[in-house]
């Protein structure tokens, strides 16, 4: 059920946003005519699945298999590289980025993933920069 | 016909240039790879490896990236039969009998057959393709708007009526991916579309970071989220001399290979999923014709050799609408689509008369990656086996490293990772919530085509929507699309009316029921 509520907000939203651009006419449909028209169906498929859902009183959708903890820090791990990605540079993200998802994975010991980590870094580093040529941005080791 | 051959003969030269073998050998072994490593498919891969096409040119990089989609079909059937993982969906039905020849101890022939029946099959698709690409291209120029739009609704619901469980959910996400396309320009008057005067945005949703997103990053997570017991398997690698199957088992594989082919060959040309079918009907006509149908699901080699083949012909079938048409009728040719438009090529019915050397080339060169692999998978097989033996707890970091490094190249844009990681999110949850993410990408990919070519219509129309069951084409293509809408609900009525109906008395039933989790 929170699937078809958020599918339906989504083409509400859609829909209402459509409303503030043209629509033009039947004969020559403007910029907001494709989009309102999909925002509705959205809705109405969003409404139809809500009732199904209702009417069968089917329980709740199960929940991804596994931990949710170890997702949030992954996803946690890599949007931390992200906003460090051109101020610490690439080089550094990478080392640290594996550092850290080994660690979450549970690779414990810091010699084995601070060693997996660096080994990765120098390779990435030889295969997207020196290889193919990425102008990935430098960050604290640009000298 | 003859005017073919001698295009094939010209895309040969091209597809045997140096550098073209090496992409070819690149995309062949990269496929091999994805398809071996459980939970990375073929759309992530080539979703991963767009990035790195950048710099070369379109027909390389469609070599390249061709590789890795039938590459991933070899690859997929090694962890089917030596762990009993699908290496990708469309090796799922290879599990049942190849899994159980490894546990007799004839894990080698099964992998030589998947392999050989890949080879035939493919090869045999591909020659389908340079007779049928070329006169089908020239019937499609007379598609207008009208037709290209019901055509389009038409995949769009076919191909929901396909995947996953539920109708109704797989259509919300091809809406989605529809509303998702019309952010950005307005293809038509150029006006900026629910960009919030973030320039950013004027560009549109950037395919890639979706498509590495929902399919990579998404399923990363899943994995991630697993207990540390679940995550890690166990292959028993078979030694290179016990490879070769018997002259038995060629004997009885060779006519499952065959009818495979032409089951695959078919099967690709309809929207959907076309592998994943493909196996399924070509493991259920293996179990109806065999003369010994007791021995599927014990280890019987039809049941390996009739769906690898399946899969491969289906693989190379399923180019055909994409080339011919531009719309691609499954996932990962939508992926492909995305790649081909982000190197300025625009598939269509114009392609080949345009771009005779992209398309000719492209087809040479799957007729030698189809020998590549053959090569690689039989002597090799034990080598990218061992491959299974890399920890996940360290495969699952490098290619998230992969993933960032990759987003960040399409455009050097930290946004772009950004939205890499929301729709990895994204995808991740939908994972969770039992959506498919392939309607979504095809979607994304159409939207823009799918709008144009309404708007075109109804212009071309004055305002008269009868324009759309007014033309024979776009009318059978709109009946076809309701009857796949109405599918579900027939199939529901046929199935409440025979609960309704008194079952028969005991000794009038048939004589045996499917093994539990097998295809009838």
């Amino acid at each position: 059920m929170p699937a078809a509520i958020a599918l339906f907000a989504f083409g509400a939203v859609t829909a209402l946003l459509s409303l503030l651009l043209h629509l033009g006419t039947l004969r020559a449909p403007d910029s907001g005519f494709f989009p309102l028209v999909l925002g509705v169906m959205l809705m109405a498929l969003a409404a139809l699945h809500g009732v199904q859902l209702y009417l069968a009183k089917a329980p709740a959708a199960p929940a991804a298999e596994g931990s949710a903890r170890q997702v949030v820090l992954f996803v946690g791990a890599v949007a931390l590289a992200t906003a460090l990605f051109d101020t610490l540079g690439y080089t550094l993200v990478s080392f640290l980025l594996m550092l850290g998802l080994l660690q979450v994975l549970g690779v414990r010991k810091w010699y084995v993933s601070g060693g997996i980590a660096l080994v990765s870094a120098a390779a990435a580093q030889v295969v997207f920069v020196h290889w193919l040529k990425i102008p990935l941005p430098e960050g604290l080791l640009s000298f | 016909m003859l005017e073919s051959l001698q295009y094939l003969a010209g895309g040969f030269v091209l597809a045997t240039t140096f550098q073209n073998l090496l992409y070819c050998l690149i995309g062949a072994v990269v496929g091999t790879l994805v398809g071996i490593l459980p939970g990375l498919g073929p759309i992530a891969g080539i979703a991963l490896l767009i990035p790195a096409t950048f710099g070369l040119n379109p027909t390389s990089a469609l070599i390249m990236l061709s590789g890795i989609y039938y590459g991933a079909m070899y690859g997929g059937s090694t962890t089917s039969i030596l762990i009993n993982v699908p290496g990708e969906t469309a090796s799922v039905i290879t599990c049942i009998d190849g899994y159980q020849m490894a546990q007799q101890g004839r894990a080698g022939p099964a992998l030589a057959i998947a392999a050989l029946g890949s080879f035939v099959a493919g090869t045999v698709a591909i020659f389908g393709l340079v007779l049928l690409a070329p006169p089908l291209a020239e019937a499609a120029l007379a598609f207008g708007p009208p037709e290209f739009a019901s055509l389009m609704v038409f995949g769009f619901v076919v191909l929901s009526n396909v995947t996953g469980s539920s109708l109704i959910k797989a259509l919300m996400m091809a809406v989605v991916g529809l509303i998702l396309g019309t952010i950005g320009m307005d293809p038509v008057s150029g006006n900026a579309r629910f960009t919030f005067g973030y320039a950013y945005l004027l560009g549109g949703i950037e395919f890639v970071a979706v498509a590495i997103g929902v399919f990579g990053i998404g399923e990363i997570l899943v994995n991630a989220a697993k207990p540390a017991a679940q995550l890690e398997q166990h292959a028993l690698v078979p030694r290179f001399r016990d490879l070769y199957p018997s002259l038995t088992d060629l004997k009885r594989a060779i006519g499952a290979i065959l009818r495979g082919t032409g089951i695959g060959f078919g099967v690709g040309l309809v929207p959907g999923p076309a592998p994943v079918i493909a196996t399924y009907a070509a493991y259920t006509v293996e179990k109806r014709l065999s003369k010994h149908p007791e021995e599927f699901g014990r280890g019987a080699i039809e049941g390996v050799a009739g769906p690898e083949a399946a899969n491969n012909a289906a693989t190379q079938s399923a180019f055909i609408p994409l080339f011919v048409l531009g719309i691609p009728f499954g996932p990962v040719t939508a992926i492909l689509l995305g790649a081909l438009l982000i190197h300025g090529v625009t598939p269509g019915p114009l392609l080949i008369a345009e771009n005779p050397h992209l398309f000719w080339a492209v087809v040479a060169s799957m007729y030698i990656g189809n020998f590549i692999l053959l090569l690689l998978n039989l002597p090799f097989v034990p080598l990218f086996a061992n491959m299974l033996r890399v920890p996940k707890r360290i495969l699952l970091p490098l290619v998230m490293l992969f993933c960032v490094t990759g987003m960040f190249s399409v455009n050097n844009s930290v946004p772009d990772m950004w939205m890499m990681l929301g729709f990895g999110a994204l995808g991740y949850v939908l994972r969770g919530w039992a959506y498919e993410g392939a309607p979504l990408l095809l979607g994304l990919v159409l939207g823009p085509k799918l709008e144009v070519a309404f708007r075109q219509s109804v212009m071309i129309s004055h305002g008269d929507f009868g324009i759309f069951v007014n033309r024979p084409v776009s009318l059978v293509l709109l009946l076809a699309t309701a009857v796949f809408l109405l599918l579900p609900l027939i199939k529901r009525a046929v199935r409440s009316l025979r609960r309704k109906t008194p079952p028969p008395p005991p000794g009038e039933t048939g004589s045996s029921a499917p093994a539990q989790g097998q295809p009838r």
